[in-house]
């Protein structure tokens, strides 16, 4: 009866009754997301120094942003390392930490608050006790590195430094993904290990062959979410190196802050988010894509 | 029965077996237990310097704050430090606030999650698809670009300088959670929705009565990080409210940071402080998230 | 009983917009933003004035709100891109803003207690202005002075700094007091290029009509600045950026290593001289040192509260700001919380600290041509300031050689010139 081009009632109900359950989220979609996204859009287009009057201009931000803007340059640049330097390391590091946390040893519980608690924090103090943390002259980290003779490097502050330490910063948070992947690891049925250990499965091939396959659902849906959020990078930049030096960490979103906030150049500003957007876009389809060779559904 | 006999008695022999193995590796494990722990313990150590640093900090005088060589621990801790940030700034009433407005967030998110996820996940309609992608998408959206035009939305309701900007949002659904909850409820028997269709249970009444009452751990993880992401939030509170005795905490510790100079003794002791209830909680829902992300399967 | 609370409190949040509109039909309100423990003064500070002009208009509320410093800004700047009503009274915090606010002019000639020249002219000049009109007045004022801890001058067995020391002094005194053995430098670096040590060398960004950089930036005025900034970080007496970068809002960090005496002189400004008195520091005070410019020049300031354009009761919101900026609210603010320094000459005599010699020092540099001069008006001058920053980071990271500075700023010359170009197209100049 479905093939006579009528839907039945059934799912006419059914479809009515999904868009109602929808219906927050869709009225919440239009009013701060798609309303907002296309008022960028159309900025994007425009000249608008706020207290001004806006002013049509066309594509002439974006021609400016591909030809003849180094900062551009600079910040996709900051933020592209970025994503690179801190991705894999989050992966694996909180991949590792998760299967050491998942061992049925006494006080696990302690070290997992502990390990989580730096992804607890946030905000405005984090990056200040950063700041303090890896100083050259008085930080805890080059005075630790003095006690064994190394003369520890200028971090935030050196050319070459700036960038890892504020990836640092968020690899110190894996705590987090450590926990999303721990959920994976219990998922995981007890009686797939005993079976590969009967047939006489050393550990390590247990992990290549049971485990990492089995999460590997988990490991996509942490390197999409952990990749957004690493394009959105911003807090760091703002509150603890003004982008510096030289434009090593002069992310994209700071860049946008500045442009509409400092420089009051809304219109420019627009285009570099509505850039930043595609650009999280596709790399986001590009992830899915590829992920249909390594991504194990147990269907 | 003699099958079942057979069965049995060879699975008591792999039960057997296993049992002895693990007794095995338990007892040769010992030292690499010793091993594990020590590590554990160097890195946690090493993921706690900042934190402690901080604590250091908010005990010294502030001219032991800079002082050269660095002082790890404050000769004299001030104890005095955590009164003087309070009465320097209402830090009470602004956690206060700042709980008031993580609660009604949460129970936006809570009101609104479940329904939307129930939408997706059980339902079938024409474009679901691509509204579950559109879902996806507004985590990419960086966060600036929203408050120009909220403001002027706000600003038409004649709702600036109230706590409704920053509320009334999440009870539209945060995607991240729905996203969450569509994945645990996917892993829910159809079975059980059909019988209850069967006694005549309309839709929602199957939502409420059958499926929610299962989601009880996915819930507790929206409840943890639904508080966590609102106490941290900065910018949206500056921009909304009116009232410096209606700030939460977020904003409150702004004013620690002057124009001229920061009183860091007193900022860090404000900070720890901040920081507790969220540790609090986590500690508290902490068996209750594992088993809450592990129930969802986070397949397909 | 959690529910009650919360419906009370609901409850309550709904009725305030309700409240205040009863109110409204007995009382005019005028809402403030500002920020606390600015040249504004603190929370308490705030609340007295207040207090004291509800007093003596009783028809008039006032409605405040205090914005952390960092928030403020992008407060305003939300509100200003959402194009609805903005607060009637906020500081002008931004020359761009000047567009949207309130034309004082008329208001000033009508009133019989204000006028121009109770104010310290330079502040007048430089911040209260807009082209024809007047469209802020000016409150608390501020300076850059160099502070030198005497402590640290006796200790190495140096001549303190004078009032009319030299750049090359300047570099002198930082190495001789120099003990990197106790973790004690001898001065700190200015906080960017083009400040007043740059104005010293008669050094200019760009041109007066805000169209040619080339012959400007990279003239010999402005390379001779550049060089005595080079000297000045070879000479290893000064703090790097990581080490004095504790968070300045606007650069004026030093004042955590001063206090600790860690810093032999440091560019603070009058609030902080307040805080090493408080402190029991030893210092002494001298204005900026001085260059082969004919002017010395001062980087001074005033925060200047205006009124919104589109306010609904401009003549109330006079009242308040002619009161808050006026000889009773500047003396309010004067005596209480961080003691600002007010705009009014005539208010001086009163000030707690007048007598300490620092204060006169800081009174001599208000007389000087201000390097707000041509900051305030060229607007443009940050957003090509902030491209100009590569030279000047390159020498502060020691990364470049002196002979090549001439070299790089002819480069930077194209780079400032585009962002200039573009940011008048936008601006204006």
């Amino acid at each position: 009866m479905k093939f006579m081009g009528k839907k039945s009632k059934r799912e006419r109900t059914q479809a009515i009754e999904g868009y109602v359950a929808l219906s927050p989220w869709m009225f919440g979609f239009l009013f701060f997301y798609a309303i907002p996204i296309l008022a960028s859009l159309y900025l994007s287009f425009t000249q608008w120094t706020l207290v001004g009057s806006v002013k049509w201009i066309g594509f002439e931000n974006y021609i400016r942003m591909f030809t003849r803007d180094p900062v551009f340059i600079d910040a996709a640049t900051a933020t592209g390392f970025f994503v690179l330097y801190s991705l894999p390391f989050k992966l694996v590091l909180g991949l590792m930490l998760a299967l050491l946390l998942n061992m049925k040893l006494p006080g696990m519980n302690y070290f997992r608050t502990i390990f989580f608690l730096p992804a607890v924090i946030s905000g405005v103090a984090v990056s200040l006790m950063w700041i303090w943390f890896l100083q050259p002259d008085t930080g805890v980290v080059n005075t630790l590195l003095r006690y064994v003779g190394i003369s520890g490097p200028g971090w935030f502050w050196d050319i070459n430094w700036a960038l890892p330490s504020v990836a640092m910063m968020s690899i110190w948070k894996v705590g987090g993904a450590a926990i999303i992947y721990l959920a994976g690891l219990q998922n995981i049925p007890a009686h797939l290990y005993e079976a590969a250990a009967i047939d006489g499965a050393s550990k390590w091939q247990q992990f290549w062959r049971i485990t990492l396959p089995l999460l590997t659902p988990v490991l996509l849906f942490q390197l999409i979410i952990e990749m957004i959020d690493a394009f959105k990078i911003f807090t760091e930049a703002f509150v603890i190196t003004q982008g510096g030096p030289l434009n090593r960490t002069y992310f994209f979103l700071y860049y946008f802050y500045e442009e509409a906030f400092r420089n009051f150049n809304m219109g420019y500003a627009s285009a570099l988010a509505i850039f930043l957007l595609i650009v999280i876009m596709s790399a986001t389809a590009l992830v899915k894509w590829w992920s249909n060779r390594w991504v194990y559904y147990e269907n | 029965m003699k099958t079942e006999t057979l069965a049995s008695s060879r699975t008591q022999e792999i039960m057997d077996l296993h049992k002895a193995r693990v007794g095995q590796r338990n007892r040769r494990a010992l030292p690499k237990n010793i091993l594990i722990y020590a590590f554990m313990t160097g890195l946690a150590f090493l993921f706690m310097l900042p934190i402690f640093w901080m604590a250091s900090t908010s005990l010294k005088l502030p001219r032991e704050v800079f002082a050269f060589p660095m002082e790890w621990l404050p000769s004299n801790p001030q104890w005095g430090n955590y009164e003087e940030a309070f009465s320097k700034f209402p830090l009470w009433r602004f956690m206060w606030n700042s709980t008031y407005m993580v609660v009604l967030s949460t129970i936006g998110q809570l009101i609104s999650v479940p329904l939307i996820a129930y939408g997706f996940a059980r339902f079938e309609f024409p474009g679901k698809n691509i509204l579950f992608m559109l879902m996806l998408a507004t985590l990419m959206v960086p966060t600036h670009i929203k408050f120009i035009p909220l403001y002027w939305m706000f600003q038409q309701l004649g709702l600036i300088g109230t706590y409704w900007p920053i509320i009334l949002p999440e009870f539209f659904g945060h995607p991240f959670f729905i996203f969450l909850m569509t994945q645990y409820m996917r892993s829910i028997p159809k079975e059980l929705d059909e019988a209850a269709r069967l006694d005549g249970a309309g839709s929602f009444t199957i939502l409420y009565l059958v499926i929610l009452p299962l989601c009880k751990p996915v819930l507790a993880v929206i409840v943890v990080f639904s508080f966590l992401w609102n106490w941290n939030e900065f910018m949206a509170p500056l921009i909304f409210l009116d009232d410096f005795e209606e700030y939460p905490i977020s904003v409150g510790l702004a004013f620690f940071q002057g124009r001229y100079s920061v009183e860091w003794h007193l900022f860090m002791a404000a900070t720890l402080v901040s920081i507790l209830p969220v540790l609090v909680l986590y500690f508290f829902a902490q068996r209750h998230l594992i088993g809450g992300l592990s129930a969802i399967g986070l397949k397909g | 009983m959690f529910k009650k609370t919360t419906k009370a409190i609901f409850s309550a949040i709904l009725a305030t917009p309700i409240a205040l509109m009863a109110l409204a039909d007995d009382k005019v309100t005028i809402t403030v933003w500002s920020m606390d423990g600015h040249d504004l003064g603190n929370e308490d500070t705030h609340r007295q004035v207040i207090a004291a002009f509800e007093a003596e208009h009783p028809n008039i509320k006032i409605d405040l709100t205090l914005l952390p410093e960092s928030g403020l800004e992008d407060r305003m700047n939300t509100a200003i891109g959402a194009g609805g009503k903005l607060p009637d009274v906020f500081p002008l915090l931004s020359g761009e803003w000047a567009p949207i606010a309130l034309d004082l002019s008329p208001y000033i000639e009508a009133d019989p207690e204000l006028s121009q020249d109770m104010y310290a002219e330079p502040f007048w000049r430089t911040r209260a202005t807009f082209g024809d009109s007047v469209v802020a007045l000016p409150t608390g004022i501020g300076a850059n002075v160099v502070l030198y801890n005497k402590d640290v001058f006796d200790k190495a067995g140096v001549e303190y700094p004078t009032a009319d020391w030299t750049t090359e002094d300047f570099i002198k005194k930082a190495v001789a007091v120099t003990d990197k053995a106790n973790g004690v430098w001898g001065g700190d670096r200015p906080r960017d290029a083009y400040r007043a040590i740059w104005h010293n060398y008669d050094a200019q960004v760009y041109s007066d009509d805000s169209t040619t950089v080339e012959g400007y930036h990279n003239s010999p005025q402005s390379l001779a600045a550049y060089q005595w900034y080079w000297d000045l970080v070879h000479s290893d007496a000064t703090p790097t950026k990581a080490e004095i970068d504790v968070l300045g809002t606007e650069g004026t960090g030093p004042v955590d290593l001063f206090i600790a005496g860690r810093l032999g002189m440091a560019t603070l400004n009058q609030s902080h001289m307040l805080r090493a008195l408080k402190e029991g520091v030893n210092f002494g005070m001298v204005p900026e040192p001085a260059g082969p410019s004919k002017d010395r020049h001062a980087n001074a300031w005033s925060a200047t509260p205006a009124i919104a354009g589109n306010s609904e009761h401009p003549q109330e919101a006079y009242e308040f700001l002619s009161f808050w900026a006026g000889m009773e609210g500047q003396y309010i603010s004067m005596t209480t919380g961080l003691n600002m320094f007010p705009s009014i000459p005539a208010l001086w005599k009163d000030h707690p600290y007048i007598d300490h010699p620092a204060i006169q020092t800081f009174r001599t540099t208000l007389d000087w041509p201000l390097v707000r001069d041509f900051d305030g008006t060229h607007l443009c001058w940050r957003a090509a300031l902030r491209r100009v920053d590569e030279v000047y980071e390159l020498i502060g990271l020691k990364a470049i050689e002196r002979n090549e500075i001439k070299k790089a700023l002819d480069k930077e010359v194209v780079v400032l010139q585009t962002a200039l170009d573009d940011c008048v197209s936008r601006l204006g100049s």
